[in-house]
């Protein structure tokens, strides 16, 4: 066991340690402690993926020195690594992007909260992405949930808190369904560790005893996440909840918290039931109808948005929606399409979030869209990245969109019939449901403005925020050109998943 | 090479319209540009003359695809129709001379004049399906300007119809000679058709109903029903001796595609019988009646004439379509008597209307003592068109009629005597009224006698084209024996 | 590596003209220069065989690749034939615009862009140039900033995206059934067992559907006549000739050498495109004749006219597919040169429609030949250009036989006697007197340059198209 071994470990406990440390210190400090936290994840997680990528498989790695079934066991692949690295280079470039406008709506005294609040989510989505035990699952859950809620309402205003008490009356349902279906598990099983859970969940399934309950419990555990996940049609809290949070929050809440259920939600798959179950229950049915539906449904609520934000709300929806289709073909392309999706998803939806925040400043604060013209041409650097994820939305090719467009559409050939005719013609609708919204609002930011209205001067875009949107911009481009390594990664690494 | 002098007959006028637009030296004086467009044209003739002299000779000009060759031949019906068209040419040509004198922008008038004659010309001498068409749609180019001469509204509207019914017209062509090309033996026009009927590429049925449409298509030219519509508007907004070739020879243009489509490469004995017959002679023969009883109603002179035309070209259509020997006799003479006819009575009412301004038919009375030399010589060609023996007209119509009796054919074969006969009294009912005013007429209520008292008589330039006109249907209708003899061989020959 | 310069000259020489914040006069040098050196490498490209290049691997069977075959190299040569010209013509248009230097920036990439569709070694790579076409040519439509401009840009702009996202079905089902996307004479199918074939042919259709948006197939042209509104040089280039044109030649590429004829001939796949197409060659010209704005004509003209050319591609047969590449070229060269012709008639003699060009005939004679000629070889006159292609279409349509062919001949005649009409009566009321005197602006030589230039080649092709046209047959015999 190498030092590298415990860096997931370390990754975790520097976050949460950090959150701790937050409290105490100045504001300017805990920006800068966040920030490096985010940094030393994203290399710590990096060795963790070359490590990884060295194994044949993944390994276990016990939380203090109880052994399991006792004690408390994460696991540590190749995918997880991915994700994590994935996740913590888009919380880093995001918070370097995002960071300096936060006084606009975090107090002063708030922006310790809001430090920690980021640290707490890190690490629970750390936590989320390598645990073992539904139990942590559970609990870590929580938190983010309670992490989530407090970036959203540290913004102090009418919207805000509209938003968050629809956001906590629907994640608290969701987790209470989630809560039941883990009690049920633990009273059949009698495990809460994924291993020998998963074991007994085939065992039962060969005996074919407690099928009843084995059904409600999967239809439980796939409810309550799809609720977290804001899958269509449970994603009522999401638009509000996204437009009316300050927009690192958004960009934190849309582009890695909602990975980090539906991640849970693959493992639970994989790990604990087994996907031969899930599709022999039709379970994964329901998921494509739903992602599908999303897929259309969200973008065409999207082109009646007047407010921006809203509509890039609503994308996400439906972004999601794409990955619940992938998910919902059930074969291992579709899975691995799915995954893709998340990390190029992350990346995008993130610096839709920031750029968008951008624009709408040097347009003197107003979102409605004839209010954004000429926008381009005042922040130009927002305005080419906005753009280019705007395209990756799209799917066009040089774009890691594109990328995700094509590995869905090859995963659903595989079927006949109307699977097949369903999953090409959403991906067809969709590309252009998001050409109206998303490039017409890149029309939009480059059109001259008709009438005079008057900008009131802002500060220019600090250059180290316009530098790690480009860098995200390259990120998108990476995943468009040079996604080979990536898929192999998570190919190999779903292999070895379960 | 061989069949050079068929390229000299189609590059002669061509090069000379090009030097009429292009030399200023020519154009400095109108007379010299009129001796030029009029040597020009007699040596035309000549040559055609030779041609006709001549033995038949191929030119192949170039080859658009290896299978489409663009192709000259001087076979007997070449002969026959460029000698006509090129003698009527020159005649209306002379006519003009004087003539234009009244209108502007002479120097375009005898360029595009010149051109047509070109076109007109490589249409008569074209040895295969594509060269005629292609001759076919730039005749009809060329032509346009002198329908539009004047450039009023009327003369635009006209000459734009006249286009859209000519294109019209020749792609319902082209829509046959693309059927024809994989089911003739030969590219080139042979004698009785090679058509190869045994073999056809599509059903008998689609195959008929498409050689109707083509034949339809090329007839308008020739201003068969129901392809007539641009006859009436077209011609009588052209200058008189523009008119005057429009209706003489180049409505001879559309019988020249139908008689090669039918003759050269589809052949009678393909056609004999079968509906596609008895629909085109049903539209021939509606087309004779129907001309003469609107120009009857017509009051204006030259639409009235117009309207003739229409009537009496389909006499000629009448006569091919019936696949007879006699009655094919009688088309040819018909056309040749038309031909002459109609331009003399165009040139005359085109010297009526420059020397008085008179264009209707009822203020042509007393016309005769004014203008005698016109006047009588309208008359003949009156009397002429109508069928009265001894005139050409008679000649013509008989042999017609006796060939619908004789052909045999089902119903027509006594309908087209009866509408013969019934067209030639409305021919008479509409040209003989003004002649005879113009001698007997008496005066209008209130007229003043001294309006008409002097002497408006056209100059010799006018006068001299008109009189070799007469005089040719004079002596032809007497003495038809010579025509009537190489007729009967072309016939023979085709049948 | 002669064909990534050629597609990423441009590209980046134009990506870069607002960095430099040229002078006019050094600009258009900049540009010409540019634009000349690519048709030189095109023309080093054509004239010697180069092998493929792979650019980006997606994984070892999707790839980025370029590459120049015989079908590629025609498109490739009338592209890069007639750039330069539209180029020139675009220095006089464009004079006393507004944004000149984004305009020309955004016409010289798209030219690259064009190259590497026709450059393009298999689907994939066709399919990315394709899209990033759209998005280098929307701004151009876009160019007159008006409400108009833009709307007619944002429809392009979904009806190419719609478009595209359809023809992306059809590379998913090649991917699945074929492995791969590469181009291959022949297709990728042959022998392939029959359930695969049909559930092929119904991925083609789809495809078919999605390219003929930028192909402009009934009902999907809707897009063409309304970015009439752009300026001419783009409406020219673009709509008559590159865009288009792209769209017809991924179809052929689609039919001929991705899916192959031998999967689709007989069956719906092929019967419901060429219904299609011979609706569109009618319903074009119809449209053409309602509409009296010159431009927006000329555009329907071109609708009906591409249907011509997939008319020909979709009998999936050697001759077929040789009349629509001749039409293809000859098309391209008749349009584009009365686009121009009406683009000086719009800026210098300010005639937008039909009864306003009364008397340019007489005033501006050599525009006036120009137009003329160009309407006669569109019209199908012989000898002219347009007939010779319009012959072979009817020919090939006819050795296939059948009812759907055979309408295809009447279609092709009715449109040439309506194409006589909308084409011809603006030609003949040139040459009449107009009511008051035109308003004239001189017309500068650039402009007479051009239009002399392409008429001349349109003359020469009439006279002796032979080898050409041998050329095209050799194509298309081995495509099949």
């Amino acid at each position: 066991m190498s030092l590298v071994h415990n860096f997931p470990f370390f990754s975790i406990l520097l976050c949460m340690v950090a959150g701790i440390f937050s409290s105490m210190l100045k504001k300017e400090a805990a920006k800068w402690v966040t920030l490096s936290v985010s940094l030393g994840v994203l290399v710590l997680s990096a060795f963790t993926l070359h490590l990884t990528l060295g194994l044949d498989d993944n390994y276990p790695f016990m939380m203090g020195h109880v052994p399991a079934p006792w004690g408390n066991e994460i696991r540590i692949g190749r995918l997880e690594a991915l994700m994590a690295t994935g996740v913590s280079a888009v919380l880093f470039l995001s918070l370097i992007a995002g960071f300096y406008h936060a006084p606009a709506f975090v107090s002063e005294q708030k922006t310790n909260l809001y430090c920690i609040m980021v640290d707490l989510a890190l690490a629970a989505v750390l936590v989320l992405i390598y645990t073992n035990d539904l139990f942590t699952v559970y609990v870590f859950i929580e938190i983010m949930t309670i992490a989530s809620c407090a970036l959203v309402v540290v913004r102090q205003n009418g919207h805000t808190l509209v938003a968050i008490t629809r956001y906590m009356i629907m994640h608290l349902f969701g987790s209470g369904l989630l809560l039941l279906g883990i009690a049920m598990l633990y009273g059949i099983t009698g495990h809460l560790l994924m291993e020998p859970l998963g074991i007994a969940v085939r065992q039962l399934v060969l005996t074919g005893q407690y099928n009843g309950p084995l059904t409600v419990v999967i239809a439980l555990i796939t409810a309550g996440l799809a609720i977290k996940s804001a899958m269509f049609p449970f994603h009522g809290w999401a638009p509000d909840t996204y437009a009316f949070a300050p927009p690192l929050s958004s960009a934190i809440l849309s582009g890695i918290i909602s990975k980090a259920y539906i991640f849970v939600m693959i493992k639970f798959f994989y790990r604990v039931v087994g996907m031969e179950l899930i599709i022999s229950q039709q379970v994964h049915q329901f998921l494509f109808i739903c992602g599908v539906a999303g897929m259309i449904i969200a973008s065409v609520l999207a082109i009646s948005q007047r407010d921006i934000r809203r509509m890039i709300a609503y994308s996400s929806v439906a972004q999601i929606g794409y990955v619940y289709m992938g998910l919902g073909m059930g074969n291992t392309a579709g899975v691995e399409a799915a995954v893709f999706q998340m990390l190029v998803h992350a990346t995008v939806k993130s610096v839709l979030f920031l750029s968008t925040y951008e624009l709408i400043n040097v347009s003197g604060d107003r979102k409605r869209f004839r209010y954004l013209h000429g926008a381009g041409y005042r922040n130009v650097p927002a305005g080419i990245v906005f753009t280019f994820a705007a395209m990756s939305m799209v799917g066009i090719p040089f774009t890691g969109g594109f990328i995700v467009k094509l590995n869905l559409a090859i995963s659903g050939m595989a079927f006949g019939g109307w699977v097949r005719a369903l999953v090409l013609i959403a991906l067809a609708m969709s590309t252009l449901l998001n050409a109206v919204y998303f490039l017409h609002t890149v029309v939009s930011i480059y059109r001259r403005p008709t009438q005079e209205l008057v900008y009131p001067a802002v500060d220019p875009m600090p250059r180290y925020a316009a530098a790690a949107m480009l860098a995200s911009l390259l990120l998108i481009v990476y995943l468009g050109v040079g996604s080979e390594p990536i898929l192999q990664v998570i190919e190999t690494g779903l292999k070895t998943f379960s | 090479m061989e069949g050079l002098l068929l390229l000299v007959a189609i590059l002669l006028p061509a090069v000379g319209s090009l030097m009429v637009v292009f030399l200023p030296w020519l154009n400095e004086r109108r007379e010299d540009r009129c001796f030029f467009v009029g040597a020009v044209m007699v040596l035309e003739f000549l040559v055609v003359l030779l041609i006709a002299l001549d033995s038949e000779r191929t030119l192949i000009l170039f080859e658009m695809t290896k299978q489409l060759p663009i192709a000259l031949r001087s076979d007997g019906t070449s002969r026959v129709f460029s000698a006509l068209m090129s003698l009527m040419w020159t005649i209306s040509g002379f006519y003009s001379f004087s003539y234009m004198k009244h209108e502007q922008n002479e120097k375009t008038y005898y360029a595009f004049y010149l051109m047509t004659l070109a076109s007109l010309m490589a249409l008569t001498l074209s040895g295969t399906m594509v060269t005629m068409y292609l001759f076919f749609e730039m005749m009809t180019f060329i032509s346009m300007p002198m329908v539009l001469h004047n450039r009023s509204k009327e003369a635009v509207a006209a000459g734009i119809k006249y286009l859209i019914y000519s294109v019209a017209g020749a792609t319902m062509g082209l829509l046959g000679i693309f059927m024809l090309t994989p089911n003739i033996a030969s590219p080139y026009f042979v004698e009785g058709g090679s058509l190869m009927t045994g073999s056809l590429t599509i059903p008998h049925a689609a195959f008929q109903i498409i050689l109707f449409i083509t034949l339809v298509g090329f007839a308008t030219k020739a201003g068969m029903f129901p392809m007539h519509g641009w006859l009436p508007t077209a011609h009588p907004v052209a200058p008189s001796p523009a008119s005057a070739v429009l209706s003489g020879v180049i409505t001879k243009a559309g019988v020249l595609a139908i008689f090669r489509m039918i003759f050269y490469v589809i052949g009678p004995d393909y056609l004999r019988g079968t509906w596609v017959q008895w629909a085109l002679l049903g539209c021939a023969t509606l087309t004779v009646f129907m001309g003469s009883m609107l120009a009857l109603r017509e009051k204006h002179i030259k639409k009235r004439l117009a309207y003739s035309s229409v009537s009496q070209v389909s006499y000629v259509l009448c006569g091919v379509f019936l696949l007879d020997t006699m009655a094919l006799d009688g088309a040819l003479l018909q056309m040749v008597f038309h031909a002459l006819t109609k331009d003399a009575l165009f040139l005359c009412a085109g010297a009526i209307i420059v020397k008085t301004g008179i264009t209707r038919v009822d203020e042509m009375h007393n016309l005769g003592k004014n203008m005698p030399w016109t006047m009588w010589m309208f008359t003949i060609c009156a009397i002429s068109l109508v069928g009265i023996p001894p005139l050409g007209g008679f000649i013509a119509k008989w042999y017609i009629a006796e060939g619908a009796l004789m052909a045999g054919t089902p119903v027509y074969s006594w309908l087209v005597p009866i509408v013969l006969l019934v067209s030639a009294m409305l021919t008479a009912g509409y040209l003989l009224p003004p002649s005879v005013s113009a001698f007997f007429g008496g005066m209008a209520h209130g007229e003043v006698a001294s309006a008409y008292r002097e002497k408006a008589d056209p100059s010799a330039m006018m006068l001299v084209p008109i009189f070799i006109l007469t005089l040719a249907i004079l002596v032809l209708g007497i003495a038809p024996g010579f025509m009537i003899e190489t007729f009967t061989k072309l016939a023979n020959s085709l049948l | 590596m002669t064909l990534l310069l050629a597609i990423a000259l441009p590209v980046a020489l134009g990506a870069l003209l607002p960095v430099f914040r040229l002078k006019t006069g050094n600009r258009n040098l900049y540009l010409m220069l540019a634009t000349l050196l690519t048709s030189a490498l095109c023309a080093y490209a054509i004239a010697v065989d180069i092998p493929a290049l792979r650019l980006i691997s997606l994984n070892n069977k999707l790839t980025i690749t370029l590459r120049l075959d015989e079908q590629g190299k025609i498109f490739c040569a009338l592209v890069a034939f007639l750039w330069p010209f539209a180029m020139l013509y675009a220095f006089n248009y464009m004079k006393d615009e507004h944004k000149q230097t984004s305009f020309f920036s955004f016409f010289l990439m798209s030219y690259g862009v064009t190259l590497g569709i026709a450059m393009s070694a298999n689907l994939l790579t066709l399919y990315v140039f394709y899209e990033v076409l759209t998005l280098t040519t929307l701004p151009l439509v876009m160019h007159g900033g008006s409400q108009k401009s833009i709307r007619a840009g944002l429809k392009y702009l979904y009806y190419s995206l719609g478009g595209s996202a359809f023809a992306f079905i059809g590379l998913a089902y090649l991917v699945y059934f074929g492995g791969q996307t590469t181009f291959v004479p022949g297709g990728l199918f042959k022998g392939i067992s029959l359930m695969h074939t049909q559930q092929l042919r119904l991925g083609y259709l789809l495809c078919f559907l999605g390219f003929s948006v930028k192909a402009s197939v009934f009902p999907l042209h809707g897009w063409l006549p309304t970015a009439a509104v752009a300026p001419t040089p783009v409406t020219a280039l673009l709509h008559a000739v590159a865009v288009v044109k792209s769209g017809v030649f991924a179809i052929i590429r689609v039919t001929y050498y991705s899916f192959g004829a031998s999967v689709l001939a007989g069956s719906y796949a092929q019967y419901i495109p060429l219904a299609l197409t011979t609706f569109t060659i009618v319903f074009g010209c119809t449209m053409a004749l309602k509409e009296k704005h010159l431009k927006r004509r000329l555009a329907y003209s071109t609708v009906s006219n591409l249907s011509y050319i997939l008319f020909g591609a979709m009998l999936l047969s050697a001759q077929g597919l040789t009349a629509g590449l001749m039409h293809l070229i000859f098309h391209a060269l008749m349009k584009i040169v009365l686009f121009l012709a009406v683009g000086v008639y719009n800026k210098r003699a300010n005639a937008y429609y039909v009864d306003q060009v009364r008397g340019l005939g007489t005033t501006l004679p050599l525009l006036g030949v120009v137009f003329t000629l160009s309407s006669l070889a569109m019209t199908g006159i012989p000898p002219l250009i347009g007939f010779i292609s319009k012959w072979a279409l009817a020919e090939a349509a006819l050795l296939i036989g059948g009812p759907l062919p055979l309408m295809g001949v009447v279609a092709l005649l009715i449109s040439a006697l309506l194409t006589g009409i909308y084409l011809m009566v603006p030609a003949v009321t040139m040459y009449t007197r107009p009511s008051q005197g035109n308003q004239l602006t001189p017309v500068e030589a650039g402009f007479k340059v051009t239009l002399a230039t392409l008429s001349l080649v349109v003359l020469a092709l009439s006279a002796y198209s032979i080898p050409l046209i041998d050329y095209l047959a050799r194509t298309a015999a081995q495509a099949m």
